[in-house]
């Protein structure tokens, strides 16, 4: 049974609940799928699971993007209600005749609701009655239908072709779970929503379904699976460029070169004995001059090249005329374009897909102005949609932080976690330099035990920025060191302590668990994941696993997981800066710092609106 | 040379044909022409400044769930509706205050924009701060001391911008929930974020050229802060959304929008 259904406004107005399922929801599930889902750009899923003490909730969601109106169906999630979809569809078209702007409550519509939802019921029951006969019969003939759709679609446009397969396939939809597709297609009065491409990833023929029996046959279906096949066989292969390095001022490379001195130990500090900072200051503390340069057209002109010249002529009209409302297939060209454009900035193909369907599901049903274009259109969605999501979602004040802890009298710890090899001791030097502009006491743990030559490393930072460092040698366990560390600093009065840990890899299990151990035993008060701004399609693999293991392998009922971002090797990537929006998008965590060279002072803020802007350029 | 003596004397020429002219013309009637001039330019002068200050937007803002969007309907219908959920866009609306309503007379409409709290749409406040006569801070006293600090991070952000401090654009803290049992007082909350500003004030300007994310600083060094060293002005007061409790709000309005 339905718990409840609800259309609000995007400003936040419910306009409508159902009455008679007064069921009071537990926790705020609405909130959360709002905040956890819609804000953060993934409303191109087709469901939320939302958990609670006591119960758990699936969510699905339509929107009216041409009203602004947002319609939220509640259930329990073990019920597995296959008519959801179908109601919402109805719903929205039965809502969007009455609505008016000025009216704020629709108790009108309760009877209809009650039509709706039991036609929907009686249709989806209907269904199950012919795929239960038909279900002996539908697992063979699904191998015949993929391998036939999936050489249909590499062809011909038509539909004809489809319709053979047809009938079988909608029974092995049905075996499948997907059922809701399958509500799609017998009531397919308006243009199939994008949501639904995001169950794609079960069997790419399933969209294509859909999208043939839907009316008018538009030519965009088969290009949407021709895109996610094509997408699955062969992953974007992203070569690393060589580095080309900065030109340094030759001083520089003079000022840090110890090499010729014999005595270790005269190594000089880059803070003097008082702690004042006697040479440049971090980036981290300079403003960044950002000039706003206007959009330049000639980048759309030339994308738009590649559509025929009746095509163009269309186009052109379309945007003077202004059309009646956006859809599916006229996004799509757009899309397209937008999305190889970030791709080929080094954002993960996965990513890529996720925010052009996101982006799809909020501009679908639009009105469109006159005198713009449907590019236009696209790309104004997609610069606010990244800013958003670049912009982090809780502070990312690490003095106020240290402050805090500082008054509670107990040190603040930071863990640095990552693969191997992308520059995690050579940032937590830079965190300290800066650290210590700020007046901040800092105290370094060596809990890298594995690497040879990661605690000499680690002790010639901290004689040349003189702080303590805490070390234990090689082959102990880092989860007791760390421990230890944080009871000296304790014991002497360190505001912060950063701890180094091993570069590991996300598949190793065993040292997953020694990584979920260190934090379990220690509860640090920031875990930041040190990710290099070079990786392609891995960040996502990387930081999902991260997150997956820390929080399966944790010991206690409160886990533990990635707090924040530390991007190196920025200097490297000219404006592919892909892999900050990969990171931050997969994680939910903010990038609290960017290395963005080798020295102590490239240590910066993230810059949103830049990124932004290279990221679309 | 000879060209430009000749253009020499053709001016010459022409200005004492100027100064015959304007001789010609009676004493009274230059006066008046120029006395009209003058006064013409006053009065445009007196229409721009008027016009500047005429602004009558009022920007509503805060943390996420602390009832922004119901005092927008509030005070535009005079209910609370059917509840809110989290606002994923802005509500603007010029209307004239729903308890005004029934006065008769012409009554200034205001504008009133509810700007979404939550932290990934907080760039969306820079658009609307331009426009604004007046800011209206609403803060969830029911559930204030777990969000204290974020809430004294926003406002120590919106008082530091550069918009707020050279127009002064008044203030009101509101506190909001005020009808249940547990809400805190006004005092207490404007003390806890005073005292929060001034942890945030010694944290931020730890060097004072490197504070980049504000464009001022707050109040006096030395002394601890308090909201009457800003340079606009921050009143505090109570409300309540649900039950429509919101004199307080009107009245700190209509102080902004009709003088």
């Amino acid at each position: 049974m339905l718990e409840q259904l609800l259309i609000f406004t995007r400003g936040g107005l419910i306009l409508w609940t159902c009455k008679e399922l007064g069921n009071a929801l537990r926790g705020s599930p609405i909130d959360t799928l709002i905040r956890s889902c819609l804000l953060e750009e993934r409303s191109g899923q087709t469901s939320y699971n939302y958990d609670a003490p006591g119960t758990s909730y699936c969510l699905k969601w339509i929107f009216n993007n041409d009203l602004g109106l947002i319609f939220v169906a509640v259930y329990q999630r073990i019920l597995n209600l296959l008519y959801v979809d179908d109601l919402l569809l109805s719903m929205k078209e039965k809502f969007s005749e009455v609505y008016d702007p000025k009216r704020m409550s629709y108790d009108e519509l309760d009877a209809s609701f009650k039509q709706l939802r039991e036609a929907a019921e009686a249709r989806a029951e209907k269904l199950k009655m012919l795929n239960q006969v038909a279900k002996p019969m539908g697992i063979s003939n699904r191998r015949l239908g993929q391998m036939g759709i999936a050489r249909s679609n590499g062809g011909e446009k038509k539909m004809a072709n489809g319709k053979d397969g047809d009938e079988k396939d909608s029974d092995s939809l049905k075996g499948n779970g997907s059922s809701s597709h399958v509500g799609m297609i017998e009531k397919s009065s308006t243009v199939v929503k994008s949501k639904e491409n995001g169950s794609s990833e079960k069997g790419a023929f399933d969209v294509s379904k859909l999208k043939l029996k839907s009316k008018g046959g538009k030519k965009n279906d088969t290009a949407a699976v021709i895109n996610k096949v094509v997408s699955k066989t062969e992953p974007k292969k992203i070569t690393k460029k060589n580095r080309v390095w900065d030109d340094k001022p030759k001083e520089v490379v003079v000022e840090l070169d110890y090499s010729k001195e014999k005595g270790e130990e005269k190594v000089e500090a880059n803070v003097d004995e008082n702690g004042v900072p006697n040479l440049r200051k971090s980036m981290m503390d300079k403003d960044e001059n950002v000039s706003s340069d206007s959009e330049s057209e000639e980048e759309e002109e030339s994308g738009n090249n590649n559509t025929k010249k009746k095509g163009w002529f269309s186009s052109m009209f379309q945007s003077i005329a202004g059309k009646a409302n956006l859809e599916k297939s006229d996004l799509e060209p757009a899309l397209k374009a937008l999305k190889d454009r970030l791709m080929t900035k080094n954002v993960a193909e996965e990513i890529a897909e996720k925010l052009c369907e996101s982006v799809a599901a909020s501009l679908e049903g639009k009105k469109m102005a006159s005198f713009t274009r449907i590019s236009s259109i696209v790309k104004t969605a997609m610069e606010e949609a990244l800013v958003r999501i670049l912009t982090p979602r809780r502070s990312i004040d690490i003095l106020r932080d240290v402050h805090a802890a500082k008054e509670q009298g107990k040190p603040y710890v930071v863990v640095f976690v990552g693969v191997n090899g992308v520059g995690k001791s050579t940032n937590l030097a830079k965190v300290a330099y800066w650290l210590l502009q700020h007046d901040v006491s800092v105290m370094v743990a060596a809990c890298d035990t594995f690497r040879s030559g990661a605690v000499e490393q680690l002790r010639t930072h901290a004689r040349r920025l003189q702080i303590p460092i805490f070390e234990k040698g090689y082959e102990k366990d880092p989860a007791i060191v760390a421990k230890e560390a944080i009871q000296e600093a304790t014991r002497n009065g360190s505001d912060v302590v950063l701890v180094d840990t091993a570069g590991r890899m996300q598949d190793n299990e065993p040292l997953m668990r020694a990584l979920s151990k260190l934090i379990y035993l220690n509860s640090p008060d920031l875990v930041l994941f040190v990710g290099e701004a070079l990786v392609g399609n891995d960040a996502v693999d990387q930081l999902s696993k991260f997150d997956q293991k820390l929080a399966d392998l944790s010991a206690s009922p409160s886990t533990r997981l990635i707090d924040g971002i530390l991007l190196t090797k920025f200097d490297t990537i000219d404006d592919k800066v892909g892999a900050a929006l990969s990171m931050v998008y997969i994680s939910g965590a903010p990038v609290m710092f960017v290395g963005c060279g080798q020295s102590y002072t490239d240590l910066k803020k993230l810059n949103v609106k830049s990124i932004v802007r290279t990221l679309l350029k | 040379m000879e060209g430009t003596e000749e253009l020499l004397k053709q001016l010459k020429q022409w200005s004492n044909v100027a100064e015959q002219r304007i001789r010609e013309i009676p004493a009274e009637q230059l006066y008046v022409s120029i006395g009209v001039l003058f006064l013409t330019f006053i009065l445009f002068l007196l229409i721009r400044l008027l016009k500047r200050t005429k602004s009558n937007t009022i920007v509503l803002t805060g943390l996420s769930g602390s009832g922004k969007t119901i005092l927008f309907y509030q005070l535009r219908d005079g209910s609370s509706h059917q509840g809110t959920v989290t606002s994923m866009e802005p509500n603007a609306g010029s209307f004239v205050l729903h308890s005004e309503s029934e006065k008769k007379g012409k009554i200034n409409p205001v504008c009133v924009i509810d700007v979404p709290g939550h932290s990934r749409l907080r760039p969306k406040l820079d658009d609307y701060l331009p426009q604004a006569a007046g800011l209206v801070f609403v803060v969830d006293a029911l559930d204030f001391l777990p969000n204290c600090r974020a809430a004294a991070e926003y406002l120590y952000d919106i008082l530091t911008k550069a918009s707020v401090v050279k127009k002064k654009i008044p203030m009101l803290i509101l506190c909001n929930k005020t009808d249940k049992v547990t809400a805190h007082t006004k005092d207490f909350i404007r003390k806890q974020l005073e005292k929060e500003i001034d942890k945030l004030r010694t944290s931020r300007t730890a060097i004072s050229d490197a504070d980049i994310a504000n464009e001022y600083t707050l109040g006096v060094t030395g002394e601890a802060f308090a909201f009457s060293q800003c340079y606009n002005k921050v009143v505090v007061a109570e409300s309540s959304g649900l039950t429509g409790e919101i004199s307080q709000v009107e009245q700190f309005i209509r102080e902004i929008v009709r003088p």
